[in-house]
């Protein structure tokens, strides 16, 4: 490499002619390129897995919905505990891109593009659940509110109709709050492509995709705008969506489910759970991608101190919610209760005790807790954790109804558990194709940084792998 | 377009070249509106001098929220009253839920507002423009000042780039 | 204004069963099998629940049959996104099958447990069919059910009234289970006409409500505690 003061210009004029930017972002062009092994073979074996809930869903529908363990008076089983646990993972994204880039956190910049996939792939996952569990799922179309030959339109008072609209909003929202940054990335692939693979279906894609995006400064400022007000827009539709979500529980008058508190709590639980995946997904990529220029050690110290907030909080709503219950000692309630925390099956409520709260404080309070291994295993262990306590609110009240003459009990059956895990399968799925597809890593966002902190430090620009690169120190605010 | 006017491109490698470039066309007296600045970041320091980029954005998304809004309370209000059903006790026009359904219909509106606008004002899409000479410059992270000009010569020597090129 | 309701004396009722059998009957309800009803799938639209009452040598059993509230205000039907519930003008809690989707949430939020949900299609293998009741539709898999007051008999007692101009009398209509009723423990009627049995029976001092504290305003009266 002949980097010389001298040679600057030519090379600068080289490489821009070549469409490549700094050396640390060819490992964001990688996966982008050709047919990889790793990346390949994910894809297949979550496909794989993918088929098999399809399957299972396709059996269930034509065998009648009795083909899965519910019964009276359990009338929800999994489904509803997937359909919750799916939405409450995506709040990732509107956490770690919307709140932390309202608030100027700039360690967000690498981060938020991978967690805002999440949310759309985890918000769609998620509103499958809803057709998967009714009984006769070919007329869901009757809780859409346009106008038919009965004359009839959905009942609004329903706490299903609401979910219908927040989820709705909150995909859409998603999917354009995700889209919308791309596109300035979707035009640097586009000029590189046209450069180094003309022709291809990547590069007719990538020209689609940026929609013929210029980077006037025009552009810049309406899209900035735009992204600023999705961004103001979509943190309170995420508290509003899984409110909702708690509401279908709320909103009956079910012992342990008729509390005030779940609307607040289940916002709370959500965003725990949607971290942890987010520090499980952001550890693969690391490992897989070769991303630690991007997904540093201080990201995921960072992401592992609100981990811990988050930690407390959920204990916090969880310690209220049981304290209240027993401390007013009705019967219906109580029994709920003591099942709940004492019961054949009180080792569940434990173990999700231990997951999602002893492991969480003993680990992550410790700076070597919070390494990127050690936030990803404590992530998988709140995952399960968080699985546990929507089948326990959701399973523990419907066992015991109030009146006591039908109590019941609940297993699921292979069709609940295939497509479970085949719902993982479907995100590993998207996830896999998104990855390559488009940068997880937003080009542009990070480039940003690296020129504000520059700029900051009143260093010479690094914006382009150009003229003073070898003979400067690296600036180590990458991050 | 005129064949005395073209537009002349170059490209830069720091914010601080382009913004010394855009100063001489400025010394120039070069109109802004025949100088064009791209980049593949937002650049808030440089500019061609004289314009302010203006967005209706936040305008746009508040019109679109109470658009919404009105659009999902009419929906609850004239749908329940279209075909009346009383359940639960409850009134026909339910106001506390239509008051979740309207939070809802002011958010779609406001997303969907916020995001055509952001479209309308970009100009997207726009797959019918040629792509610009420079464009895998940009790509790279430089900056492309394009100005229009009769006279090549002085355009050139004011923009003093890397990598300059007729289009 | 007519309201529908029942009054069932848990003083008299001795728990023979045969509301249930005749309520099955009636409604074209379907018979699960033994391995379904081991899973909680059974599907009796009026059950008759046992409670011991006292102590040895006191011991008592007492009867319950329970079946549809039909509540004045139905925690079942605000719930349901599709309107498949709702409340007719006379006082019935109404189950359209055509309508309903499946969701199962009237039957999470039934304090009473009384909703039952057809998991399977019924089968009536050859020549089962032919006891099915023609006046009441058979549900396909995927659809709520539940105790609907006999609306097919209150259908036909009101269409024969229209027809001889006249009112329905009390005690024309009598649901499956109060005709079966061997004690006459179960009595149907008109709770707004003062003068039908359900209404003086429902002024009595052994009324009671079932879950009365939640508000769900039933129009089943139990009668109890009269020895």
């Amino acid at each position: 490499m002949a980097d010389a003061v001298a040679d600057g210009p030519a090379v600068a004029a080289r490489e821009g002619a070549a469409g490549r930017g700094s050396p640390k972002e060819e490992a964001l062009h990688r996966p982008l390129r050709g047919f990889r092994h790793g990346l390949v073979a994910g894809s297949l074996v979550t496909g794989a897995l993918t088929g098999l809930l399809f399957y299972s869903w396709a059996y269930q529908v034509r065998n009648d919905i009795g083909a899965a363990g519910i019964n009276r008076p359990v009338f929800w089983g999994f489904y509803i505990t997937n359909f919750v646990f799916w939405i409450g993972i995506s709040h990732a994204g509107t956490l770690i891109s919307a709140i932390l880039r309202v608030t100027g956190a700039e360690w967000r910049r690498p981060v938020t593009r991978c967690a805002e996939a999440i949310t759309v792939f985890a918000l769609s996952i998620g509103g499958l659940f809803p057709l998967i569990h009714l009984g006769r799922p070919w007329l869901f179309w009757f809780m859409i509110p346009v106008p038919n030959s009965r004359g009839l339109w959905p009942n609004f008072r329903s706490p299903l109709v609401w979910d219908m609209m927040a989820i709705t909003t909150y995909l859409t929202g998603s999917v354009l709050y995700l889209f919308l940054p791309m596109i300035p990335d979707f035009a640097i692939l586009r000029d590189r492509a046209a450069v180094e693979s003309p022709g291809t279906v990547r590069a007719r894609l990538y020209r689609v995709l940026a929609m013929g995006w210029r980077g006037t400064a025009q552009q810049w400022h309406s899209l900035e705008a735009g992204i600023r007000a999705m961004a103001v827009i979509i943190i309170p539709v995420a508290v509003s969506v899984h409110t909702i979500v708690s509401w279908d529980f709320a909103m009956t008058l079910q012992p342990m489910w008729h509390s005030t508190i779940f609307g607040p709590y289940f916002v709370a639980g959500a965003i725990y759970s949607g971290i942890a995946v987010l520090m499980v997904a952001m550890y693969v990529l690391r490992r897989g991608l070769h991303l630690e220029e991007y997904l540093t050690d201080k990201v995921f110290n960072n992401l592992g101190l609100m981990f811990v907030a988050f930690a407390v909080i959920w204990g916090y709503f969880t310690f209220a919610e049981h304290l209240t219950v027993w401390y007013g000692s009705e019967p219906s309630e109580m029994t709920v209760f003591w099942q709940r925390v004492s019961g054949e099956y009180g080792w569940v409520f434990w173990l999700m005790i231990v997951l999602n709260l002893v492991i969480p404080l003993a680990v992550l309070p410790f700076p070597k807790g919070r390494s990127a291994l050690g936030t990803a295993v404590v992530g998988l262990g709140v995952l399960v954790g968080m699985w546990i306590e929507r089948f326990l609110i959701v399973i523990g009240t419907l066992r015991f109804p109030r009146l006591d003459f039908t109590v019941g009990t609940y297993s699921p059956e292979w069709v609940e558990i295939g497509i479970l895990i085949g719902s993982f399968g479907l995100f590993g799925l998207l996830y896999f194709l998104f990855v390559q597809a488009g940068p997880i890593i937003s080009i542009w966002e990070v480039r940003e940084g690296d020129h504000i902190v520059a700029h900051r430090l009143g260093e010479p620009e690094h914006v382009v792998r150009v003229v003073h690169a070898h003979d400067d120190p690296a600036p180590e605010a990458t991050t | 377009m005129p064949a005395s006017e073209r537009w002349v491109h170059a490209a830069f490698a720091t914010p601080d070249e382009a913004g010394a470039a855009l100063d001489r066309l400025a010394h120039l007296g070069v109109s802004p509106s025949d100088i064009e600045v791209r980049s593949s970041i937002p650049l808030h320091d440089v500019s061609a001098p004289g314009t302010s980029p203006r967005s209706r954005v936040p305008l746009m998304a508040v019109v679109g929220g109470l658009l919404g809004g009105t659009a999902a309370f009419l929906l609850v209000s004239l749908s329940s009253q279209a075909y009346p059903l009383p359940t639960g006790g409850m009134p026909i026009v339910p106001l506390l839920p239509a008051g979740v359904i309207t939070f809802e219909g002011m958010a779609i509106g406001a997303i969907l507002c916020t995001v055509a606008t952001v479209l309308v004002e970009c100009g997207l899409p726009a797959l019918g423009k040629a792509p610009g000479p420079l464009d895998a410059h940009i790509a790279a992270g430089q900056i492309v000042v394009a100005v229009r000009s009769s006279d090549l010569a002085l355009a050139d020597w004011a923009l003093g780039a890397l990598a300059t090129s007729d289009g | 204004m007519t309201r529908w309701g029942m009054v069932i004396d848990t003083d008299r009722c001795t728990g023979c069963g045969a509301c249930v059998v005749a309520c099955h009957a009636e409604n074209n309800i379907q018979t699960v099998g033994e391995e379904q009803a081991a899973r909680g799938r059974a599907m009796h639209w009026l059950r008759i629940e046992r409670h011991y009452e006292g102590t040895f040598p006191d011991v008592r059993v007492r009867f319950t049959p329970v079946l549809c509230q039909h509540c004045e205000s139905a925690p079942c039907e605000p719930v349901c996104p599709v309107y498949a519930t709702y409340r007719t003008p006379e006082g019935l809690n109404a189950m359209v099958y055509n309508r309903c989707i499946g969701t199962r949430y009237c039957a999470n939020n039934c304090p009473y447990t009384v909703r039952f949900f057809n998991w399977h299609a019924g089968e009536w293998p050859r020549p089962l069919e032919r006891q099915l009741n023609p006046d009441v539709s058979v549900r396909p898999a995927g659809v709520m059910e539940k105790c609907t007051f006999c609306v097919q008999r209150i259908q036909d007692a009101q269409n024969v009234a229209r027809d001889a101009d006249r009112e329905v009398r009390d005690g024309e209509i009598e649901t499956a289970c109060s005709q079966s009723c061997p004690a006459r423990a179960i009595v149907f009627g008109d709770l707004e006409d003062p003068e039908s049995q359900v209404a003086r029976f429902a002024r009595s001092e052994r009324a009671t409500h079932l879950l009365e504290d939640l508000g769900t305003e039933p129009s089943v009266v139990y009668l109890r505690g009269g020895e």
